[in-house]
C-alpha cells in the first residue's frame, strides 16, 4: 500500500522536485513523518487528518509513514499539506495514483486549499517536467503564466479528488493569470524643484545605474528614491516569475507582480536579513527580494560597514553566497541600488548657506563609512540640494507617466542590444570622436578617475538611448560627467 | 584692430558725466563709447583675496543687471572688477594713466585685450605713448569718478587712488558705496573712514543691486543674461537651468565642460568658478 506524490521545494530560489511517499501499513494506527520536515511541515499530520475528514473521506487507521525525499534537502512550509493528503489518499486507494503531477498548496481544516507560497515552483517544475500540476484555485493563474506549464486548480481537498478520479485529461487546464501591477501610490509630480536630482534619477531607471544621492536633512532624498519605482519599466514575465520564486523561498507570497520590487531595508538590519542566511534553510535576504527591482539603502552611511562589504559580491555578480552547512547557497540578487546619505551627521557639510558643525574627527569617520570600492559602484552621484522655501509653493514637477515613457524607450534600445547599460562592459565602439575626446580630457584633467571614465561612458550611453540617439555624442559624455559629483572632494 | 580715436569735450560722443568736472580733458579712447550708464568699481592693489572676490562677483553682478563697469586696470581690486564683468561678457571701460597703447601693469595685458574684443573701451587723457608715470593716476581717479554715475570701492587703504576717487565723486555729488571691513585690516581702514564720513555700506551683491537701483533707477537696457559664467560668490547647482535658460540635462553638460576645461568646480551644491 504504497504511493507518492511529487511537490516542490525552493532552493536558493530554484524549484526542486520533491518526492512525498507515502505508506499505509498494517500495524495499528499511528502516522510518522520523516525526511527534514520543519515544524510547519510536522504539523502538517494534524490539517491532513482534519481536511480529510472534513472532505468526508475515511483516513486510514493503520500506521501512515509519509518520507518527503530527497532527505538532504530542507523542506518548510504548509505547501506539503496537499501532496501529503493526495499520497495517503492514494496509498490507501482511496484514488487513483497520482503518477507524475505537481502538487503544492495548504489544508485548511476543513477541507479547503489554501494559496501557499509555492505555485510558482510547482509552475516551473511542470513547464521543466512537462507534467499537470495542481495548486490552489486562488493562484493557479500564477501556475498557469509560466510558459508551458499545464496547471489546475483546486479549491478543496475534496475538488483535487473528484478531479483525480475523473482523471486529468478530462478537463481543460487553467489559463495564464493577468499580470498584476502594484498601483503608483506616489508620483514624480509631488516633487516640486530638484531638477539636477529629478534627471538622475530618470537616468538611473533608463540605465539601471546604481545612484547615490547626498544632501542635507530633509531635501527629499527619500521622497525621490521611492518614486523611481513609478518610472521603471514593468518587469518580463520570466523576470517577474524569477523574483516571486525567490519572495516564495524567503516564505513571502507576490504573485505575478510586474512591477519591480522595491525593497528598503533599515540600517539596523541584521547581516542575515540584508543578504540572506539563518539557521537550517537558507531564505533569501533583501539584496535578493530586491532582484530584478531596486534596493534602497536610506542613511547609506548608518549602515555598519561590515554589512556594506558583503554587498560587494551581489553587485559585481548579481548573486550573493550564502553559508550553509559546510557548502554554500546561490541566491540571484541583481538590483539597482538607490542609496541616500547625508553628507555628514549634522547634515550640513558642502551646504553652501549653512556651516557645518561637526568636528573633524566625527565628519571623517562618518564619512570613512562608506568605503571608496563601494563608492566606486555608483554610476551617478548627485548631490540634492535644499529646497527653498519659495519652490514648495512652485509649479509641481513633471509626472511619473510620462517620465517612464521616455524610461521605457531607452530600456527598449538597450535590451535590442542584449543587455542593460548598468552591465554594459566596455563600450561598443558608437562614440562620436568628440565624445571619446571629452572622456580622455576629463581623465586627463583630474575630472573624472580613469574607472569613473568606464562608469560616465556608460551613463553616455544611457543618456544617448534617452534621446533615441545610435551614436554617443559630446553632450552625451558632457552630462554623464555632471552626474558624476564626487562624494570624497567636497 | 580698434581705431584711435579722440574726443573733445564739445564732441557728440563725450561722456555726459564728465562735464561736471572743472576741466574736461580731452579723451583718446579705443574700442566702443556709448552713453549707458557706468558704475565704477575700485579699490586698492593691495586687497585681500576676499577684495579680489568681492569686486569680481560685484563686476559680474553689476554688468548682468546691465551696468556699464568702469574702473583703473591696475593690480588687485581694479583687474578683478574687469575681470568680473568680462565673465558675464558685460561692458568694461578702462581709465588708464598712461596711453591708451600702453598696458600697465604688463599682466593685465589680457585683460586689455578681451575688454576691447567684449565691446568695452579704454580711455585715456594722455596721448598715446605716454608712459605710466605714477603722478599721472591721481588725475586719472577723477575721470573715473566723473564718468561713472556711482562709484563702488570694494578695498582701500588709508592712502590711495580708491579713496581719492570716492571723495571726487562724492564732492561731484555721486553716490558713493563702500563696503565696510575689520577694523584692524589696512586694506579696509580707508573703506570703514569713507563709512564713518557717510559713504553707503555695501552689505553684500544684492544690496548694491539694490541700492543702486533706489539711487539711480533701473539700468536703462538689461543685457541678456550670459550663459556658463559662474560668479565667485558661487550658484546653486539646482538653480543653473533656471539662470541658464535650458533643460537640467544640457545645465550638466555644460557645467561638466566648464569643469573639465576648469573654469568651474563644485563643492557641495554650490558651483564655483575654477582654479581660484
Amino acid at each position: 500500500m504504497y504511493a507518492a506524490a511529487t511537490s516542490v521545494a525552493l532552493v536558493g530560489g530554484e524549484a526542486r522536485p520533491v518526492r512525498v511517499e507515502a505508506h499505509v501499513g498494517r500495524q495499528s494506527e499511528a502516522f510518522k513523518l520523516s525526511g527534514l520536515p520543519d515544524t510547519a511541515v510536522r504539523e502538517a499530520k494534524d490539517r491532513v487528518r482534519a481536511a480529510v475528514a472534513s472532505a468526508g473521506i475515511r483516513f486510514p487507521n493503520r500506521t501512515v509513514t509519509v518520507n518527503l525525499a530527497p532527505a538532504d534537502l530542507p523542506k518548510g512550509g504548509t505547501d506539503y499539506d496537499l501532496p501529503i493528503a493526495l499520497g495517503i489518499l492514494a496509498a490507501s486507494k482511496e484514488i487513483p495514483p497520482l503518477r507524475d503531477a505537481v502538487v503544492v498548496g495548504e489544508l485548511a481544516l476543513d477541507g479547503a486549499v489554501r494559496a501557499g507560497s509555492h505555485a510558482f515552483g510547482a509552475g516551473v517544475l511542470s513547464a521543466r517536467q512537462n507534467v499537470p500540476c495542481l495548486v490552489a484555485t486562488a493562484v493557479v493563474g500564477e501556475a498557469a503564466s509560466i510558459p508551458g506549464a499545464t496547471a489546475y486548480g483546486v479549491a478543496s481537498l475534496a475538488d483535487a479528488v473528484d478531479l483525480l478520479r475523473g482523471g486529468l485529461g478530462t478537463v481543460e487546464p487553467a489559463r495564464p493569470g493577468a499580470p498584476m501591477s502594484e498601483e503608483r501610490a506616489s508620483d514624480l509630480a509631488d516633487i516640486r524643484g530638484q531638477p539636477i536630482a529629478r534627471r538622475a534619477l530618470e537616468v538611473a531607471a533608463a540605465g539601471g545605474h546604481h545612484l547615490l544621492m547626498h544632501g542635507p536633512p530633509g531635501s527629499g532624498k527619500t521622497m525621490l528614491a521611492r518614486r523611481i519605482i513609478g518610472i521603471l519599466p514593468p518587469l518580463a514575465i520570466a523576470d517577474a516569475v524569477e523574483t516571486a520564486m525567490l519572495w516564495s523561498a524567503a516564505g513571502r507570497r507576490r504573485g505575478l507582480v510586474v512591477t519591480p520590487p522595491f525593497r528598503a531595508p533599515h540600517h539596523t538590519a541584521s547581516k542575515a536579513a540584508l543578504v540572506g542566511g539563518g539557521s537550517g534553510n537558507p531564505v533569501p535576504g533583501e539584496v535578493s527580494l530586491a532582484h530584478r527591482g531596486v534596493l534602497f539603502l536610506d542613511e547609506l552611511a548608518e549602515f555598519p560597514r561590515s554589512h556594506l562589504d558583503t554587498l560587494r559580491q551581489p553587485l559585481e555578480e548579481g548573486v550573493v553566497s550564502v553559508a550553509r552547512r559546510g557548502s554554500s547557497l546561490d541566491f540571484p540578487a541583481s538590483f539597482q541600488l538607490l542609496a541616500a546619505t547625508n553628507p555628514c551627521p549634522c547634515g550640513y557639510f558642502g551646504d553652501g548657506r549653512r556651516p557645518c558643525e561637526c568636528r573633524q574627527a566625527i565628519l571623517g569617520r562618518y564619512r570613512s563609512r562608506i568605503s571608496g570600492p563601494l563608492v566606486d559602484r555608483f554610476d551617478l552621484i548627485v548631490r540634492v540640494g535644499r529646497v527653498e522655501a519659495t519652490e514648495y509653493s512652485g509649479p509641481k514637477g513633471e509626472a511619473s507617466a510620462s517620465v517612464a515613457h521616455r524610461v521605457e524607450q531607452a530600456r527598449a534600445a538597450q535590451l535590442e542590444r542584449g543587455q542593460i547599460n548598468r552591465c554594459l562592459e566596455a563600450d561598443d565602439g558608437r562614440e562620436s570622436k568628440a565624445a571619446r575626446r571629452l572622456v580622455a580630457m576629463a581623465v586627463g584633467n583630474a575630472v573624472l578617475t580613469a574607472r569613473g571614465g568606464d562608469r560616465v561612458r556608460r551613463v553616455a550611453r544611457t543618456i544617448a538611448d534617452l534621446e533615441g540617439a545610435d551614436q554617443v555624442e559630446e553632450h552625451h559624455v558632457a552630462e554623464a560627467v555632471g552626474l558624476r559629483g564626487e562624494w570624497r572632494d567636497e | 584692430m580698434n581705431d584711435l580715436r579722440v574726443i573733445a569735450p564739445n564732441g557728440p560722443d563725450y561722456p555726459v558725466g564728465l562735464h561736471d568736472l572743472e576741466d574736461p580733458p580731452r579723451l583718446y579712447v579705443l574700442g566702443v563709447t556709448t552713453a549707458a550708464p557706468a558704475v565704477a568699481v575700485v579699490g586698492t592693489r593691495k586687497c585681500t583675496r576676499y577684495g579680489l572676490n568681492l569686486a569680481e562677483a560685484f563686476g559680474h553682478a553689476l554688468s548682468r543687471a546691465g551696468w556699464t563697469t568702469v574702473s583703473g586696470l591696475a593690480r588687485g581690486i581694479d583687474a578683478a572688477a574687469h575681470r568680473g564683468t568680462l565673465q558675464s561678457q558685460g561692458r568694461a571701460v578702462a581709465i588708464l594713466g598712461s596711453g591708451v597703447d600702453v598696458v600697465y601693469p604688463a599682466e593685465n595685458t589680457d585683460l586689455y585685450r578681451s575688454i576691447l574684443r567684449e565691446g568695452g573701451a579704454i580711455m585715456s587723457e594722455y596721448p598715446p605713448g605716454t608712459r605710466p608715470d605714477r603722478w599721472r593716476f591721481p588725475a586719472r581717479n577723477r575721470i573715473i569718478a566723473g564718468i561713472s554715475s556711482a562709484v563702488v570701492v570694494v578695498e582701500a587703504g588709508v592712502k590711495g587712488g580708491a579713496l581719492i576717487t570716492a571723495r571726487l565723486a562724492a564732492e561731484m555729488g555721486r553716490p558713493v558705496l563702500v563696503v565696510p571691513g575689520d577694523v584692524d585690516r589696512s586694506a579696509s581702514v580707508g573703506c570703514n573712514l569713507l563709512i564713518r564720513d557717510g559713504a553707503h555700506p555695501v552689505l553684500g551683491v544684492d544690496d548694491l543691486l539694490a541700492e543702486l537701483e533706489l539711487i539711480l533707477g533701473k539700468p536703462p537696457n538689461q543685457t541678456p543674461v550670459l550663459t556658463g559664467i559662474i560668479p565667485s560668490t558661487g550658484l546653486a547647482m539646482d538653480d543653473l537651468p533656471s539662470i541658464w535658460g535650458c533643460t537640467p540635462a544640457e545645465a550638466l553638460a555644460r557645467l561638466a565642460r566648464m569643469e573639465i576645461a576648469g573654469e568651474a568646480r563644485c563643492v557641495g551644491d554650490v558651483v564655483l568658478p575654477g582654479s581660484g
